[in-house]
C-alpha cells in the first residue's frame, strides 16, 4: 500500500536521484507508527512555525488534488462514452496517484485535512460535469484553466521553499516539481485537443481560474 | 541550589538587556529569543557583572538581540508556550547544566504546586506554596500572568503529554509484536479512562479547574489542549483518514470525553464505576451510529441500483431502448 509510486518517474528526473534511506525514523518527537517505506518527504522539524507552514502547504495541495480528482470524475461522468474518454481517463489516473501520494503524506505527518473537502467534492464534480456538457472542447478548456492555476500554485510553493532552504526541502521540492510537470503536461494536452475552440473560452478560463484562486486561498486557512 | 540562584541572577540580569515589548504569552517566534537569551546569559555569567537585584517585572518580554547569529541548533528547543516542560538543549556546550530558562522554572514551580491543590484548590496561593517548597519567595507568583489558569493549563498539558507517552509506548509494543492490538472501541475506552484517571487525585477541586478553563481568556488554550488530546488518541487508535471523517471522529471523541468528564466530577461510586460504565455506553453509541451510517449508505446504493434496473426494464418493455 505504501509502494513507491510511478517507478518510471525515477528515470525522468535522473539529475536528482531519489534517495532510499532504509529504516529512517521520523523524528517528529513522536515515535513512528507505520513507516514502511524509508522515504520521508517532509523534513522533521521542531520549529512550530515551520511545521505550520509545511502543514498548510500539504493541506492545500491535498485539497487541490482532491478537487482535480473530482473534476475529472465529473468529466468522465458526462463524456465517459465518447472518443475523448481514454484521454480523460489517463489524466484522471495520474491525478488519482497524486491524491494518494498526498493522502500518505497527510497520514504520516498528522496533517489536518481541510474542512472544506465536502465542498470541493461537490464543486469539483459540478465543474467537471458542467464543462463537459459543453462538449469535448469545454472539458479540455476546463482542464487547461485548472491545470494552469495548479501549476502556478505549485510554482509559487517551489519558490517559497527555494527561498527558505533548498537543501532541507530537497525531497519535497522534488515531489512538487514532479507534480507540477504532470499538471503542465495535462495543460498542454488540453490545448492540443482544441480547448481554445470552445465559445467563450477566455471568459470561461477567467472564471475558472478566479474560482481556483479563491479555493486555494480558503483551503490554506480553513 | 547554587545553580538555581545563579540561573535566577542571570535571568534578572537579562531583564536589564531587554527592550520592552509586553506580551501575555510567549509566541513560537521566541525561538530566536531563547537562543539570544542563552548567549547573553552566558556572557553575563562569565563576566560576573553586577546584577539587578529587584524582583523581576511580572510580564514576559521579548529579547531583542542585535547581531545574534541564529545558526545551527535552531531546533534545539520546542516552544509550546509557557506551560510545558521543555528539556534544555545546549547551544554552546559550556554552561548548559547550570542554566535553565524561565519556562522551565515556571514549569517546576507549577509542578511543585500541584501537591498543594487538594489543600488550597486551583488558586494563586497554591502556586505560592509550590514556589516556597522550591525555596523561592511566594512573590514569584508574579511571574504568572494568568494565575490559577497557568496552573490548570500546566496540569492539563502534563496529563496529555503523559498520556501520549503511554500510548506511544503501547504502540511500540504492538509494532514489535509483543502486545496485541486492541479494537478501536476498546482502545478509545482505555485511552479516555487512562486520561480521566489522572484527574482522580484532584477530583474534588476539579469543578473549580473546569470553571477556570471556561474563562474567555483561557478558552483558546484549553481548546488547543483538548484538540491535541483527541488527535493523539485517534492517531494511536490507528486513524489515518484524510477526509471529512477526520473531523467527525474527533468531534465524536471530544463529545465523549467532555461528557464523561462531567459525569466523573459528580460520581460518587467506588472507583468511579458509573463513569466507566457511562463511557462504555457512549462509545458503543458512537460505534453503533457509525455502523448504522454504513448500513444506510449500503441500503441506499442497493435501492438506487434497483431503481435503475427497474427503469431499464421499463424502457425495454416500452421499446424505448431500441434504435430504429
Amino acid at each position: 500500500m505504501h509502494r513507491f509510486f510511478r517507478p518510471r518517474r525515477m528515470l525522468r528526473d535522473a539529475k536528482q536521484p531519489l534517495l532510499w534511506t532504509a529504516g529512517q525514523l521520523c523524528s517528529n518527537h513522536k515515535p513512528v507508527v507505520t513507516c514502511v517505506r524509508g522515504y520521508i518527504v517532509l523534513p522533521p522539524t521542531n520549529d512550530e512555525e515551520e511545521k505550520a507552514m509545511l502543514h498548510r502547504m500539504m493541506r492545500v495541495d491535498h485539497a487541490g488534488e482532491y478537487g482535480a480528482n473530482q473534476i475529472y470524475a465529473g468529466q468522465m461522468a458526462v463524456l465517459g462514452q465518447t472518443q475523448i474518454s481514454p484521454l480523460i481517463q489517463e489524466m484522471w489516473d495520474q491525478e488519482k496517484q497524486h491524491l494518494s501520494k498526498f493522502n500518505e503524506i497527510l497520514a504520516e505527518n498528522r496533517v489536518r485535512p481541510t474542512l472544506l473537502l465536502p465542498l470541493w467534492n461537490i464543486a469539483g464534480f459540478a465543474l467537471g460535469a458542467g464543462s463537459a456538457l459543453l462538449g469535448k472542447e469545454g472539458a479540455m478548456a476546463c482542464t487547461v484553466a485548472v491545470e494552469e492555476s495548479i501549476s502556478e500554485h505549485y510554482n509559487s510553493q517551489i519558490r517559497t521553499l527555494m527561498e527558505k532552504d533548498p537543501e532541507k526541502y530537497t525531497k519535497l521540492l522534488q515531489l512538487i516539481k514532479e507534480f507540477r510537470d504532470d499538471e503542465m503536461e495535462h495543460h498542454d494536452t488540453g490545448l492540443e485537443h482544441d480547448a481554445e475552440s470552445v465559445p467563450g473560452y477566455q471568459l470561461m478560463k477567467a472564471i475558472i481560474q478566479a474560482g481556483c484562486k479563491a479555493a486555494i486561498y480558503v483551503s490554506e486557512r480553513l | 541550589m547554587a545553580a538555581l540562584i545563579r540561573g535566577l541572577k542571570a535571568g534578572r540580569a537579562l531583564r536589564g538587556l531587554r527592550s520592552v515589548a509586553v506580551q501575555g504569552t510567549l509566541s513560537p517566534q521566541c525561538n530566536n529569543v531563547r537562543r539570544g537569551f542563552h548567549r547573553a546569559a552566558l556572557l553575563r555569567l562569565a563576566s560576573d557583572s553586577k546584577s539587578d537585584t529587584s524582583v523581576p517585572p511580572p510580564s514576559y518580554h521579548e529579547v531583542h538581540t542585535a547581531g545574534e547569529s541564529s545558526s545551527s541548533s535552531a531546533q534545539g528547543e520546542s516552544s509550546e508556550g509557557a506551560q510545558s516542560n521543555t528539556s534544555f538543549q545546549d547551544q554552546s556546550g559550556e554552561h548548559g547544566e547550570d542554566y535553565e530558562t524561565e519556562e522551565q522554572l515556571q514549569a517546576r514551580i507549577l509542578t511543585a504546586a500541584l501537591e498543594f491543590v487538594p489543600q488550597y484548590g486551583w488558586t494563586v496561593e497554591t502556586i505560592a506554596a509550590g514556589a516556597e517548597t522550591l525555596g523561592l519567595s511566594s512573590a514569584s507568583t508574579g511571574m504568572f500572568n494568568n494565575g490559577a489558569g497557568d496552573l490548570v493549563l500546566h496540569f492539563i498539558a502534563q496529563c496529555n503529554a503523559q498520556l501520549a507517552e503511554t500510548l506511544a509506548e503501547q504502540n511500540n509494543l504492538v509494532q514489535l509484536g509483543q502486545a496485541e492490538s486492541k479494537k478501536t472501541a476498546e482502545f478509545l475506552k482505555d485511552a479516555v479512562e487512562m486520561r480521566l484517571r489522572m484527574l482522580i487525585p484532584y477530583i474534588d477541586s476539579w469543578p473549580q479547574a473546569m470553571s477556570i478553563l471556561l474563562l474567555p481568556h483561557n478558552i483558546p488554550d484549553s481548546l488547543k489542549h483538548l484538540s491535541t488530546l483527541v488527535d493523539d488518541i485517534w492517531y494511536y487508535a490507528g486513524d489515518r483518514s484524510t477526509d471529512v471523517n477526520w473531523y467527525t471522529r474527533r468531534a465524536a471523541l471530544t463529545g465523549i470525553y467532555n461528557t464523561t468528564e462531567l459525569v466523573m466530577v459528580q460520581d460518587s461510586s467506588p472507583d468511579f464505576e458509573e463513569t466507566w460504565a457511562f463511557l462504555d455506553n457512549r462509545i458503543k453509541d458512537v460505534v453503533n451510529m457509525a455502523n448504522t451510517a454504513k448500513q444506510v449508505q449500503a441500503t441506499g446504493e442497493a435501492v438506487v441500483q434497483g431503481l435503475m434496473g427497474a427503469a431499464i426494464t421499463l424502457k425495454n418493455l416500452t421499446g424505448m431502448n431500441q434504435r430504429r
